[in-house]
């Protein structure tokens, strides 16, 4: 940290650290007026050039904040395995950066368009949902102890907004990441905001569960001690369909299972994200104000695991304590 | 193929496979049986942000082209690419490189045979920007009264790259992404089909381009090889017999475009764009 580097916001209070997506229109914004922040977080594809000013400006925010590295790209969910490439770029920035965590998703988008195995692989830009089946859980497993054991430390994997549902199933999605996190030593990022996205397009589609309801038990089937990092934004309801388009303010309603997240989790590193019509920074801070108030009641460690995962779904001893080993070692 | 590789598979294709064709009507019948109905409106938001990203991608690394045929046009131009040419990598700064292939050979643009050019040019412009850092070694120079210069080459810019075009195209970028040369000046030229060739190279954080003559282009062509400074004088020499090397050395130095004098082995810093 520099002398004239701003003061991180936690320090005058008992909340979690509250921190705000970096983006294009507050590069300069930021670095200029430097505001009371924990951390800041920023896509790790944008600045996988080896050279040039957005290298130089990540380095720049870099020194005056914990930067939280975020991926959307790594397709760690994809059956043909993760890009080499993508992998060696990933490495070279948090070699490059030392961020305070490493994130990306449980989705895919990297596949073959067709059967010939000639006809090469594609990324589909998005990320795209993958079944809750145990093929798909093995193929996670691997991919995130290919990263993790690449990057030698632990990762956090978030939880999707999905617009597509996969027939085939053998676990609940919050089953399917405390396996992920048991297996593999890796931690999660809870997407607050995301699992409301999830509740509201399964009651447009006929679901009967109340949305807050069904949230509230996603969040308490969830192994609150992995949880590394939670994620608020806002969305839209299209009548038809609601999309996690992060345009707007958290709604009341994440707000509230933030409150209850934060509850069972802790006072875990909480990010404010506003990639589409990115308002001025105020707005931002203003909402980084808001979860850290929000967040100053919520316990510093994590209550006991509740509910469905540690009644039904307990590791055995061994196997925990080989996935908690392989966390140590990476982390070193 | 295992059972996920086939879910991923047909997911990618009902999503990339162009709207209207045979493979994509396949490709979404498979998923209606894969995934709980319904699906339309989930795929479809799918789609949608895919199109919003490449035209944002596409748009930011070809802000003339995209100029040139208006919003819209290059709107559908990028949805259409994104279909025919779909990213290969989960970093869509690298996705764009086979843009100036596809304009070339649409022949709705054939009205705009300039298109790809441009698109080359801004190519070269967007890889610049991101092609690693490189500081100048004034002292280095040295070597060029010190050592054999057919054992010596130049250290180019980050992004260093020359493009030839059939018609002024570093001209028409310049118009459009700054003042000079006025627009009207380039039209004509554009008219008579006057040929450019496009350097390309990067200033401190800044991407350039502008026009350069063919003893110049020549010159830069060997030293981006990598070959000895001797090699890049006879090809500059061959080309324009009236090359002035010392003249055009002291403005490279001062453009940032040369950054110092090495060893004929040493790599330069440029990328091939």
């Amino acid at each position: 940290m520099t002398a004239t580097a701003p003061m991180p916001a936690s320090r005058s209070h008992r909340g979690p650290d509250v921190g705000i997506g970096w983006r294009h229109p507050h590069y300069a914004a930021l670095l200029e007026r430097r505001p009371a922040m924990d951390f800041i977080e920023v896509h790790s594809e944008n600045f996988f050039v080896p050279g040039g000013a957005a290298l130089a400006v990540l380095r720049e925010g870099r020194a005056l904040y914990p930067v939280s590295l975020h991926g959307v790209g790594l397709s760690l969910g994809s059956a043909c395995g993760v890009d080499p490439w993508h992998l060696d770029q990933l490495a070279q920035l948090v070699d490059a950066i030392d961020p305070v965590r490493v994130s990306d998703h449980a989705s895919f988008a990297r596949g073959a368009l067709d059967s010939d195995p000639g006809s090469g692989l594609v990324h589909g830009t998005d990320l795209l949902p993958i079944p809750f089946t145990r093929e798909a859980l093995d193929v996670l497993c691997a991919n995130v102890q290919q990263v993790q054991e690449r990057l030698r430390r632990p990762i956090a994997v978030e939880n999707l907004s999905a617009y597509l549902r996969w027939r085939d199933a053998d676990l609940g999605e919050p089953q399917f990441l405390a396996e992920l996190t048991r297996r593999t030593g890796c931690q999660l990022l809870v997407d607050v905001n995301n699992i409301f996205v999830n509740a509201l397009n399964a009651q447009l589609w006929g679901d009967g569960a109340d949305p807050l309801d069904a949230c509230r038990a996603w969040l308490d089937a969830i192994p609150a001690d992995r949880v590394a990092e939670i994620h608020l934004a806002g969305h839209i309801h299209c009548g038809d369909i609601v999309i996690d388009d992060h345009g707007s303010r958290v709604c009341p309603e994440v707000w509230s299972l933030y409150r209850h997240a934060i509850g069972r989790f802790g006072a875990v590193p909480t990010l404010i994200e506003w990639d589409t019509d990115v308002p001025p920074l105020a707005v931002l801070l203003d909402e980084a104000a808001r979860a850290r108030a929000a967040g100053r009641r919520a316990p510093r460690t994590p209550v006991a695991t509740t509910g469905a995962v540690a009644a039904g779904a307990a590791p055995a001893r061994s196997l925990q304590a080989r996935a908690d080993l392989r966390s140590m070692e990476l982390a070193r | 193929m295992s059972t996920l590789a086939l879910q991923q598979q047909t997911l990618l294709g009902a999503l990339l496979r162009g709207p209207g064709n045979q493979a994509a009507r396949d490709a979404q019948a498979r998923l209606q049986s894969l995934v709980l109905e319904p699906s339309s409106r989930g795929l479809a938001a799918y789609r949608a942000n895919g199109h919003a990203l490449a035209e944002r991608a596409l748009g930011a690394a070809f802000p003339v082209v995209r100029a040139l045929v208006g919003d819209d046009s290059f709107g559908a131009l990028a949805r259409a690419f994104w279909h025919r040419h779909p990213p290969q990598r989960g970093d869509l700064v690298c996705w764009g490189s086979d843009l100036p292939g596809f304009l070339a050979d649409d022949p709705q643009l054939a009205d705009v045979p300039y298109l790809a050019d441009t698109a080359r040019v801004e190519w070269a412009l967007h890889r610049a920007a991101g092609a690693p850092d490189a500081d100048a070694d004034p002292a280095s120079f040295a070597l060029l009264t010190q050592q054999d210069p057919g054992a010596l080459t130049l250290r180019l810019a980050p992004g260093t790259a020359v493009v030839r075009s059939s018609f002024p195209v570093a001209s028409l970028i310049n118009a459009h992404l700054g003042d000079a040369p006025p627009m009207s000046e380039v039209a004509a030229r554009l008219h008579h089909r006057e040929a450019e060739q496009a350097l390309v190279w990067r200033r401190a954080m800044r991407p350039l381009t502008r026009p350069c003559e063919t003893g110049e282009a020549a010159l830069l062509d060997v030293l981006l090889h990598r070959r000895s400074l001797v090699s890049a004088l006879d090809a500059a020499l061959a080309t324009n017999p009236g090359f002035d090397f010392s003249v055009w050395l002291t403005q490279a130095v001062r453009d940032g475009l040369v950054l110092g004098a090495c060893p004929g082995d040493e790599r330069t810093a440029a990328i091939q764009p």
